[in-house]
C-alpha cells in the first residue's frame, strides 16, 4: 500500500483532531478545554483544505473556530464555574459511554464488511466557489435562511428566560411551590 | 414565482406569533392574552381547514402542499386551539411570561406546519430544530424553582444528541444520492436502501423523528419534561408535536418505497421495544403525567407498527392513529389540567370521586382512557384494528401478536385511574372541579369524536387513505 503525501497529512491532521478533542473533554480548566477545542476545529479546518473543500475550510475557521469559540470563552469567563471538585465521569459512565459507542463502531464494521467491495464508491468532489455557493442558498433555499432567523428568535427567548430567571432566584429566594 | 397563497395558513401564524411579540413588550396583561390566543387560533384552524384544498410546489420546490400535509397543518392547528382552550387557569406559568408562552407555542406550531410540508431535508432539518427549540423553552417556563432546570436541561442535551445523530445521517444520504430532495430521493432510494452508507444514514436520519415521537432509544425525556413541564405544554407534546412527528416519520419511511427490509426489521426492534418498555414502565407509576409519558411511549410503538408494514393501510392507520391520539390524549390532559390544584402535579388518587364531581369530564376520561387501551367502540380500536390488519398483510402475525399482550398489560393501569375516577370515594372535602360551559361542549365534541371514530369511521379512513395515497410508489 502506497503512502501519498496526503495520506500522510491526513493521518497526522486526524491523530491531532483525535488527540485535541481527547484534551478538551478531560481538563479540568474551562479555559484549556476551549483552547484545545480551537485546535481541534483549525485542525479539522485543515483537513477540509486537504479533502479539497477550501470554501468549507474557511467557514470552518471563522465559525467554529472563530465566533462560536469567543462565545464559549465569553460564557466561561462570565459564569466563571466553580472548578469542579469530583470527577463527574466515575468509571461507571465512562463504561457506559464507551459501550454505546462501541455499539456504534461494531454495527458499522459489520455493515461495511457485509456490503459487496463495489458498493463503495469515492465521492464526487464538490468544490464550490464562494459565489455559486451564496447563490445557490439565497436562491433555492432562501426558505431555509428566513427559517434560522426564526430559530435564532426563540433561542434569543430562551437565553433571555434562563438570564432574567437566574437573576430573580437571587433576588427572592424563596419561590411558590 | 411563489404562489404565496398556497403559504397563508404560515403567513397568518407568523403574524399571530408577531402579535404575541408584541405583547412580550409590554406589560403583562394575562387576560389580554388569553383572549388573543383564543381569537387567533380558533381563525387560524378556520384558516388551515380552508385552506385544507390547495395544492402544489413552492419555494424552488421544497415546500409541498398537498392533500397529506394540509391535513396534518389542521390537526396541528386542532392541537394548538385544543391546548390554548386549556389555558384559561394558566397558572402553572409566572404571569408575567404568558405572552411568552403564548408566542412560543404559536411559532412551535408554524415550525410543525413547516414540517409537515417540508420536502427538503434542509428545510426539514430547520423547522424540526425551531419546534424543538421552541419546546425546550416551554418545558423549563414552569413556575418553580429547581425541580423543573435538570428535566429541561436533560430534555434539551437529549434533543441535540438526536438532532446530532440525525443530521450525520442526513449527511450520509445526501453524500450517497448527491441530492437532499425528497422527490429524487423518493426514485433512488428504494433500488440502493441495502447499501451500508444508505442503510446507515437513513436509520441515523430517522433517530431525530424517534426523539419527537418518545420511541425506545429515545424515550428517556419525555416522563421528567412532561412531569416537569406545565401542563398545558405537556398536553401540547403528547398531542400537535407527536401528530407533527408521525406526518414527517410517514414521509421519511415512505422514501423507501417498501423495500426496506432492513429497516424494517429496525423499525421491528424499536417498536417492540418502546410498546414493551412504556408499558412496563407505566404500570408503577402514580403522577399521572408520567403514565400519560410512558403511554405516549408505547402508543409511539403501535404507531410505528403500521408504519413499518410500509402499505397502503399502513400509512393510512397510522395517520389515523395520530388523529385518535391526539383526542384522547387531550381529553387525559383536559382532566389533569381540570382537576389539579394552582398548576401542581396530580396523582392518580386525587381523581377519586370523579364522577360526581364532573360527571361529563368523567364519561370523557372513561371514552378515552378504553379508547387509549383499545377496547371498542371507541376511535382508539378502530386506530389499532388499521395498525394491526396493515401488519397482517404484511405478514407478521408475530408483531400482532406481542403487541396484543402489550395492550393488555395496558389495561391495567389505563383501568386503575379509571377505579380512582369511578369506584373510589375521596375522603375529606375534595376541590370542587368547576367545567365552564364552553369547556363542557369542547368535552362533549370530545365524547362525540371517540365515539363517531369509533363506530362510524369510514370518512376518516377514508380521508386518510386519499391523503397517504400520493406517498405509496
Amino acid at each position: 500500500m502506497d503512502m501519498t503525501v496526503y495520506a500522510v497529512f491526513f493521518y497526522i491532521i486526524a491523530a491531532l483532531i483525535i488527540v485535541s478533542a481527547g484534551m478538551a473533554i478531560t481538563r479540568k480548566h474551562m479555559v484549556h478545554a476551549v483552547l484545545y477545542l480551537v485546535v481541534s476545529f483549525l485542525a479539522t479546518a485543515l483537513l477540509f483544505y486537504l479533502l479539497g473543500a477550501p470554501l468549507l475550510a474557511v467557514f470552518q475557521v471563522i465559525i467554529y473556530a472563530g465566533a462560536i469559540m469567543v462565545l464559549f470563552l465569553f460564557i466561561v469567563m462570565m459564569i466563571r464555574p466553580a472548578p469542579a471538585g469530583e470527577r463527574s465521569l466515575t468509571a461507571g459512565r465512562l463504561a457506559a459511554a464507551f459501550g454505546v459507542c462501541g455499539i456504534y463502531v461494531a454495527a458499522a464494521l459489520v455493515l461495511a464488511f457485509m456490503a459487496a467491495p463495489e458498493a463503495g464508491r469515492p465521492m464526487a468532489a464538490a468544490a464550490a466557489s464562494p459565489f455559486a455557493f451564496g447563490f445557490y442558498l439565497f436562491d433555492r433555499h432562501w426558505l431555509a435562511v428566513e427559517m434560522v432567523s426564526l430559530l435564532l428568535l426563540v433561542a434569543l427567548i430562551g437565553a433571555l428566560h434562563l438570564g432574567r430567571a437566574g437573576r430573580r432566584n437571587q433576588s427572592e429566594r424563596k419561590e411558590p411551590l | 414565482m411563489t404562489d404565496w397563497i398556497l403559504f397563508i395558513p404560515e403567513l397568518y401564524t407568523l403574524a399571530a406569533a408577531g402579535v404575541f411579540f408584541f405583547f412580550c413588550l409590554g406589560r403583562a396583561r394575562p387576560g389580554r392574552d388569553y383572549a388573543a390566543a383564543m381569537v387567533l387560533s380558533a381563525a387560524g384552524l378556520v384558516l388551515t381547514v380552508c385552506s385544507a384544498g390547495f395544492e402544489g410546489l413552492i419555494f424552488e420546490g421544497v415546500y409541498r402542499v398537498d392533500l397529506y400535509s394540509q391535513v396534518f397543518k389542521v390537526l396541528i392547528y386542532s392541537g394548538f386551539f385544543l391546548v390554548v382552550c386549556l389555558c384559561a387557569d394558566l397558572s402553572g406559568v409566572d404571569e408575567t411570561r404568558h405572552s411568552e408562552f403564548y408566542l412560543l407555542l404559536c411559532l412551535c406550531t408554524l415550525a410543525m406546519m413547516l414540517l409537515a410540508s417540508s420536502v427538503h431535508l434542509l428545510t426539514l432539518y430547520i423547522s424540526l430544530e425551531i419546534s424543538s427549540y421552541s419546546l425546550y423553552v416551554l418545558v423549563y417556563l414552569r413556575r418553580g424553582s429547581s425541580q423543573r432546570v435538570k428535566p429541561a436541561f436533560q430534555y434539551f442535551v437529549m434533543g441535540a444528541a438526536a438532532s446530532a445523530v440525525m443530521l450525520f445521517g442526513f449527511a450520509l444520504v445526501y453524500g450517497a444520492f448527491g441530492s437532499a430532495h425528497m422527490a429524487e430521493l423518493m426514485h433512488q432510494v428504494p433500488a440502493r436502501i441495502h447499501e451500508p452508507l444508505v442503510f446507515t444514514g437513513f436509520v441515523l436520519s430517522l433517530s431525530g423523528f424517534f426523539f419527537k415521537l418518545a420511541v425506545f432509544p429515545f424515550h428517556f425525556w419525555a416522563p421528567d419534561a412532561y412531569e416537569a413541564a406545565p401542563h398545558q405544554v405537556s398536553a401540547y407534546i403528547a398531542t400537535a408535536s407527536k401528530v407533527a412527528a408521525i406526518a414527517i416519520l410517514v414521509r421519511m419511511i415512505a422514501l423507501t418505497g417498501g423495500q426496506g427490509d432492513r429497516v424494517a426489521w429496525v423499525l421491528i426492534f424499536v417498536s417492540v421495544a418502546s410498546m414493551t418498555a412504556g408499558n412496563l414502565a407505566a404500570l408503577i407509576q402514580k403522577d399521572i403525567k408520567r403514565l400519560l409519558a410512558f403511554s405516549s411511549v408505547a402508543h409511539a410503538g403501535y404507531v410505528m407498527i403500521g408504519i413499518l408494514s410500509a402499505n397502503a393501510m399502513g400509512y393510512a392507520g397510522a395517520v389515523f392513529y395520530g388523529l385518535s391520539l391526539m383526542v384522547m390524549k387531550f381529553v387525559c390532559f383536559m382532566v389533569v389540567v381540570k382537576a389539579s390544584d394552582g398548576g401542581r402535579n396530580i396523582d392518580t388518587e386525587a381523581l377519586a370521586g370523579l364522577h360526581h364531581r364532573a360527571p361529563v369530564l368523567a364519561l370523557a376520561l372513561l371514552l378515552a382512557l378504553f379508547g387509549l387501551a383499545g377496547i371498542p367502540p371507541t376511535i382508539g380500536f378502530t386506530a389499532k384494528l388499521l395498525v394491526f390488519r396493515a401488519a397482517m398483510d404484511q405478514g407478521l402475525l408475530w408483531l400482532v401478536i406481542v403487541a396484543m399482550f402489550n395492550v393488555v398489560i395496558s389495561l391495567y393501569y389505563y383501568l386503575l385511574v379509571l377505579k380512582a375516577a369511578y369506584y373510589t370515594e375521596s375522603e375529606g372535602r375534595p376541590r370542587e372541579v368547576a367545567l365552564s360551559v364552553p369547556l363542557k361542549c369542547l368535552a362533549g365534541a370530545m365524547i362525540f369524536l371517540m365515539v363517531a371514530g369509533g363506530l362510524w369511521p369510514g370518512y376518516m379512513i377514508v380521508l386518510a387513505e386519499s391523503m397517504t395515497a400520493g406517498l405509496l410508489p
